[in-house]
């Protein structure tokens, strides 16, 4: 059969209508624009999909061929430069409450570790940093305030007020500054690990302390690039 | 009505056609549509981002569910969204009677001096 007198096959239609799917083009430049939490990021994203292939398929049951109704579709749900300030402000209040998160977990961490710090060079007069119970006692407290305040600033408690607008800096320099002391006390306890008699300890908690250094930097980091990103 | 003045009460339109029961995304916006004879102008595409907010502030709760082939995420008022919508629903109440009642003046009696 020649190229002229063949009949257009339904399923290399579909092939080509997939090759260049418009739903498929605009999601995948939604999700490169977007910056945040990955699961969160990936369930917008799909919900979006969903969206997307439910309003084509509304139109390709009034019997509008696949590709004009994904295109219709598309201007529908309008471009992605106007949708991505909306979805990023989610994403990035999203990620400022996954920074705050690991700032509470990780402070306790971080005074237990120059506590151990203390405690395995006592023998050797390492100078005290301030190691009082009433010192640790007021910093967890402040530390606790801060934190609820910021849950309170991102969750269900702030239906009748804004965000701070603020807010994902002020928690991603908190990160920062928590990943950089994390990463100090790693040093110390190796030091400290290589001087002390009960070294497995030391270097064990060290371990741990390199691990929160990682997971708090790289928070940190990702929520600084989402403070900086233009929300709605 | 234009885009931009929807978007205002974006909100309250999504709370409202959601009051009888669970919906996915696109059948909020059918919804919305429908009901407005078609006549409200929005991007469809703002709804989404309105979704997650309600739900993050607590007054949607948002499932994947089977519905047809596919898993589709369904979102559904809470308590608290359901006296938020008793809200927006007295706030627009008060705000069209004050609007209407400067655009479209009763004439009541004049005082006699």
């Amino acid at each position: 059969m020649t190229a002229a007198g063949r009949e257009a096959d339904p399923i290399e239609e579909r092939i080509e209508d997939r090759i260049e799917d418009p739903i498929e083009d605009y999601v995948a430049a939604l999700a490169v624009a977007l910056h945040g939490p990955a699961r969160i990021k990936a369930r917008m994203v799909a919900e979006i999909r969903d969206g997307l292939a439910d309003a084509a398929a509304a139109h390709t049951g009034d019997g509008v061929p696949y590709h004009r109704a994904a295109g219709q579709a598309v201007r529908e749900f309008g471009a992605v430069g106007e949708l991505v300030p909306s979805c990023q402000r989610e994403l990035t209040i999203a990620q400022t409450r996954h920074t705050a998160r690991a700032v509470a977990l990780t402070i306790p961490f971080l005074i237990a570790c120059w506590c151990l710090i203390w405690i395995a060079g006592h023998d050797w007069r390492l100078p005290d940093p301030a190691q009082s119970p009433a010192a640790q006692l007021s910093g967890v407290t402040a530390v606790a305030v801060l934190l609820a305040a910021m849950f309170a600033a991102t969750g269900a408690l702030v239906r009748r007020l804004s965000t701070p607008r603020r807010l994902p800096l002020a928690v991603a320099w908190s990160g920062t500054t928590t990943g950089v002391a994390m990463g100090v006390s790693t040093l110390a306890l190796v030091t400290v690990s290589a001087l002390t008699t009960n070294w497995p300890l030391t270097a064990c908690v060290g371990v741990l302390a390199a691990v929160s250094h990682a997971i708090m930097a790289a928070s940190a980091r990702a929520c600084r690039r989402c403070s900086r990103l233009p929300i709605m | 009505m234009r885009a931009d003045a929807v978007r205002g009460h974006l909100d309250g339109l999504l709370l409202a056609v959601l009051e009888s029961g669970p919906l996915h995304g696109y059948a909020i916006i059918a919804a919305v549509q429908q009901r407005s004879g078609g006549t409200l102008e929005m991007r469809t595409g703002t709804i989404y981002p309105a979704l997650n907010r309600l739900e993050r502030l607590g007054l949607l709760h948002g499932s994947w569910q089977s519905v047809g082939e596919r898993r589709r995420r369904c979102y559904q008022l809470t308590d608290a969204g359901r006296r938020t919508l008793a809200t927006e629903r007295t706030a627009w109440q008060e705000f069209t009677t004050a609007i209407g009642s400067v655009l479209n003046p009763v004439a009541s009696p004049r005082p006699t001096t």
